[in-house]
């Protein structure tokens, strides 16, 4: 993943989380994309860039949710390079493994955000736990499904490369 | 790969700059940051341009899946049942917005208050935050702490208004909104407040003393300086009495805050209704 895709990820992410997404769920939508976004950085590309990609994509989603401005960012740069390590430790290449840390990330990401929130402003709690349950589950889901979408579209994109170069066509076309 | 004691260094770098900018705000004055300025700034005409897009797309689809199950049922249609199944669409399409159109335009004509129309561009930007963008701003004369009203009551107040021509507006059931309410059969003032877990609002502040029945109609009280008076919030669907002084209440909302597409922003909320148009 380069770091051009990330920002592209990540701009694509915050669009769609401020459009379509509220739109497909009926507001309230369960799903954060740009944390999706955010793991699967870290995941190809370590704790340094989680870290950045966790704090840009946190405090742009701050600015435009009208909270305090820090605490996606916050929450979202200690999930970036946990990720980041776990990536770096244990081998995460499987799609259950994967599940797993989306899984895992989400929830982190919830409780670090109610956190926050709780000492921010105390006995108004931003989520329950259904509410966290939930929203893990489908980031999980969601994630796994972009993944694989992005993986068929580029293997699809290279054997289409491929066939274009291949000596056999270039023989086809000759005669 | 960067040695761990350089990435340990970062983290604490970058996690100490973001409790420096959490706490600066903490006391700090409402309002938008030039953070949020910049941000929505950059994002309005983007969203602007995806909800259109989205729209566009969506109404396509829903046109070609009908048009597909109609053919099914009947092979002999032609291209040109297609197009008008299609214009269909549009024209319905165009009928509903005319009638949301003409449920604000009344509602603007039944109230005194000098208002403004919005459309609304983008929604929540996490799952935790209730808000929608609207497509008026500083431009059109819209500013922080208006009242925003739609049809059937209530929806929100704008909270930041951060580009030219778009506003950010925190509805009714966000956890940070209140509002000045009383329950419309018995002048009974409280608060209304968001909570945001079961898209509940709870109206808190009313003495166990106090009479209030499920089903009553709660309004805006107008106390708050923001909303005005009369407007509806919801119908009350749970009363208990409270471990201390006061009921718990619960409080349905009348408005329906997935599905707004056209709002009215209050530019004047000190001047008062002519007539309760709430739940029209």
């Amino acid at each position: 993943m380069k770091a051009s895709h990330i920002w592209i990820a990540l701009a694509v992410a915050l669009l769609a989380q401020t459009t379509i997404v509220s739109v497909l769920a009926g507001g309230g939508a369960p799903v954060d994309l740009v944390l999706v976004v955010v793991v699967f950085a870290a995941l190809s590309r370590g704790p340094v860039i989680g870290l950045w990609t966790g704090t840009f994509g946190g405090l742009i989603q701050d600015a435009l949710s009208g909270g305090v401005i820090g605490v996606s960012g916050l929450t979202k740069t200690v999930v970036g390079v946990l990720v980041g390590v776990a990536g770096a430790q244990f081998i995460v290449g499987t799609i259950w493994h994967r599940l797993v840390i989306l899984l895992a990330a989400s929830v982190v990401h919830a409780f670090c955000y109610i956190g926050i929130y709780a000492l921010i402003s105390p006995g108004n709690p931003v989520a329950t736990l259904g509410m966290v349950g939930v929203q893990a589950l489908v980031n999980a889901l969601v994630g796994i499904l972009a993944e694989a979408g992005v993986r068929a579209t580029t293997g699809l994109l290279e054997r289409v490369r491929q066939r274009r170069r291949s000596p056999t066509r270039r023989r086809w076309t000759m005669s | 790969m960067e040695s761990p004691q350089r990435i340990g260094y970062l983290v604490m770098v970058v996690v100490l700059g973001h409790l420096l900018v959490i706490s600066a705000q903490i006391n700090a004055q409402p309002g938008a940051t030039v953070l949020e300025r910049v941000t929505v700034g950059a994002f309005t005409q983007m969203q602007r341009w995806v909800t259109t897009t989205f729209g566009v797309t969506g109404d396509l689809w829903t046109g070609y899946v009908g048009l597909r199950n109609l053919r099914q049922q009947n092979l002999a249609l032609t291209d040109n049942v297609a197009e008008l199944e299609l214009e269909l669409q549009v024209q319905r399409a165009l009928a509903q917005q005319a009638r949301s159109l003409e449920r604000l335009l009344r509602l603007r004509e039944t109230t005194a208050l000098p208002t403004l129309s919005a459309r609304v561009i983008a929604s929540d930007a996490t799952p935790y935050f209730r808000t929608l963008t609207i497509d008026r701003g500083r431009d059109d004369g819209v500013r922080p702490d208006m009242a925003v009203i739609a049809p059937a009551g209530v929806v929100g107040r704008v909270v930041a208004v951060s580009a030219g021509r778009a506003a950010q507006v925190q509805l009714l059931v966000d956890r940070n909104a209140a509002a000045g309410a009383l329950v419309e059969r018995t002048r009974v003032s409280g608060l209304v407040v968001g909570t945001d877990t079961d898209g509940l609002l709870r109206m808190d502040y009313v003495s166990n003393l106090e009479d209030v029945r499920i089903g009553d109609r709660v309004v805006t009280s107008g106390v708050d300086g923001i909303y005005p008076g009369g407007f509806l919030i919801g119908a009350v669907t749970e009363v208990e009495q409270g471990v201390g002084l006061y009921l718990v209440i619960r409080v349905d909302p009348v408005v329906e805050f997935s599905r707004i597409e056209d709002v009215l922003v209050v530019v004047d909320a000190s001047a008062t209704l002519t007539d309760d148009v709430g739940g029209q």
